[in-house]
């Protein structure tokens, strides 16, 4: 009988250090494990917790799992001690994901900040693998600094892609950094999308959701185009434990990407 | 439909002290008989205590039996708990307060993405045999929420006092085969009998309603609206102030569900503990690296509230309050829902 608490095994087989707080963990679970990009999962530290995450790495990869992870509360800090080899827990794939499907024949803008290009990153490699389907590709991604900057190596790779435009920036620039500086905000001007036959996907810290998708409105996107992801305390994944419900949805089975005609009449929905 | 019966009082002591042969059974027990408003508790019954026949519900909700304060949910890696059938148990005494918030947990457990086979199984081994309430306590107003202080569905067995014995009516196949399995002990229903039962459940109604009728509760058909117009209204802050964020509120309150994981190592596994988890904690909601949606106890108690009035409404087609009255008795703060709602009703009347 199925316990839905009760987490699988995987063995931690890679750590990839990206920033200073960030590293990808490459796990190689134990049982068979899909997921669809968007969908996230509770990841195990044996013995001490567990903690949601939206994978980075290809759905398209059966035997290996990434989860790229930044350093930030009880359960991050002691993934970023851990050693290769290690077992840990996993549970899901739990909510709904992107869909796909309502992606094609359309523009797809992709905002990132931050580690927030994690779950991108896995849904980059959804779309690469099908571009065919897509118009085009456009992802504008800020960090904070050039040394925040997570998949440093795969970001000119992407952008030699067909049908991908990609442009970073970085808040505070540095010598050694000769791209734009400014928030992600300054560089959605002048966009080579069709608005009406676009969607937008936005992932990163709720401070810079918030004003992107301020900014992203009053381009003149429409409400129901707009993927947000929201960041809620999901405990269960489940539906049952309660913590992460916004208005009348749990962020975990509703979301945790929700189209923001639907978040628009929610209160508080950035806090 | 299933088939009423009579059980007499001699006759149901005899049928109750011959269930606990086979069942794990719970009963009320009275504590502080001498009270001015004497308080029942839940207790397993053993050896030849008696039955005790509780007016009105329990202190206890009906939950703790479903999903208890402090479980373990699971081991992993190297597990040794598996999920089995636990033991066939039956429990006395739930009112129909208790079978309606009792529909916020099924649906929470037994529905949506996946079940809790934990619950399921609980669930399917234990028979509830509830009872018409006979009185009703300071704090109760299930009529505010258009629900009869005597159960109508929900229950396997309903048992319905007379002067000499109970009417015993069964509401599922688990029930019926419970009372086949000791029908010596019971004897047909009489027209007269379920006429008594009427009698004495609309007379408790009227009562119930005269106790009520000062109190002017707001209707059951405006909590939603009356949540959502009042969310920026200072009722929150207003009522907040005498809260000690203690959760007694969330923990007594028979269909607040919420629950934390927790994990920990034992020798050769590692467990995962599952405990009652509250809005109205100060990190209920926090999330890694500090970020918190509800940092202030007012919108913790305005967050109990919309997932009552607000969320269920909107998922489950019903307010998730019972009128049990619960929340109102453990409050050390005095908050009452009741008045809660009243004066965002006040409020909103006045500014319009």
């Amino acid at each position: 009988m199925k316990n839905i608490y009760q987490p699988f095994e995987a063995i931690l087989e890679d750590i990839i250090v990206e920033t200073p707080t960030i590293k990808t963990f490459v796990f190689r679970p134990k049982l068979d494990f899909e997921f669809r990009t968007g969908q996230f999962i509770e990841l195990t530290v044996p013995g001490i917790g567990e903690a949601p995450f939206t994978p980075s790495s290809d759905p398209g990869i059966k035997d290996r799992l990434e989860v790229t992870i930044m350093k930030a509360g009880k359960v991050t800090s002691i993934l970023h001690a851990l050693n290769k080899g290690v077992s840990v827990g996993i549970r899901g794939p739990y909510g709904k994901g992107y869909p796909l499907d309502n992606f094609e024949g359309k523009d797809i803008l992709i905002v990132g900040g931050g580690v927030g290009l994690a779950p991108l990153r896995s849904l980059l490699f959804s779309l690469f693998s099908n571009i065919d389907r897509y118009n085009k590709v456009i992802l504008r991604y800020g960090a904070r600094t050039s040394a925040d900057i997570v998949f440093k190596s795969s970001l000119p790779e992407w952008a030699k892609r067909k049908k991908v435009d990609l442009l970073a920036t970085v808040d505070v620039g540095d010598p050694s950094w000769t791209g734009h500086v400014g928030l992600v905000t300054t560089v959605l001007k002048d966009l080579p999308v069709d608005i009406k036959n676009s969607v937008v996907i936005v992932c990163g810290p709720p401070i810079m959701m918030k004003f992107v998708n301020l900014k992203i409105l009053d381009l003149g996107f429409r409400p129901q185009d707009i993927y947000l992801s929201m960041e809620k305390n999901m405990s269960c994944g489940l539906g049952k434990c309660g913590h992460c419900r916004i208005g009348s949805y749990y962020t975990c089975k509703d979301g945790p990407v929700f189209t923001y005609d639907v978040l628009k009449d929610i209160h508080d929905i950035w806090d | 439909m299933f088939k009423i019966y009579y059980i007499e009082t001699a006759q149901f002591s005899l049928f109750f002290q011959a269930l606990k042969d086979n069942y794990r059974v719970f009963a009320p027990l009275a504590k502080d008989p001498a009270g001015q408003e004497v308080d029942y508790f839940y207790q397993g019954v053993s050896g030849d205590a008696s039955f005790i026949f509780n007016p009105y519900r329990l202190v206890e909700p009906l939950k703790s039996f479903f999903t208890p304060a402090l479980e373990k949910a699971a081991e992993y890696f190297n597990p040794r708990l598996t999920l089995n059938g636990t033991f066939k148990t039956i429990i006395f005494g739930v009112k129909n307060c208790d079978l309606i918030g009792h529909k916020i947990q099924d649906f929470v457990f037994l529905e949506g993405v996946e079940v809790d086979t934990s619950y399921r199984l609980k669930r399917e081994n234990t028979i509830l045999i509830s009872s018409d309430c006979a009185d009703f306590k300071a704090v109760c107003h299930c009529l505010a929420w258009d629900i009869q202080p005597y159960p109508t569905a929900g229950f396997d067995i309903n048992l319905s006092p007379l002067s000499d014995g109970y009417i015993v009516e069964p509401g599922s196949e688990k029930g019926e085969n419970l009372i086949q399995e000791y029908q010596e002990y019971f004897l047909p229903i009489r027209e007269a009998q379920l006429a008594a039962r009427r009698v004495k459940r609309e007379n408790l109604v009227k009562r119930l309603q005269q106790h009520l009728l000062p109190q002017d509760l707001v209707p059951k058909s405006s909590v939603q609206k009356l949540v959502r117009d009042g969310y920026n209204l200072d009722t929150w802050r207003q009522f907040m102030s005498t809260c000690v964020e203690c959760g007694g509120c969330n923990f007594i309150c028979d269909t607040c569900h919420c629950f934390l994981l927790a994990d920990k190592k034992e020798e050769q596994r590692n467990a995962r503990l599952r405990l009652w988890d509250a809005c109205l904690y100060a990190n209920y909601a926090r999330v890694a690296g500090g970020a918190n949606p509800l940092k202030t106890r007012t919108q913790r108690l305005r967050f109990r509230y919309t997932k009552k009035f607000d969320f269920f409404v909107d998922n489950l087609g019903m307010p998730a309050c019972c009128g049990c009255g619960r929340c109102i008795e453990v409050c050390p703060g005095k908050i009452d829902i009741r008045e809660v709602l009243k004066d965002l009703a006040k409020k909103l009347k006045s500014s319009r």
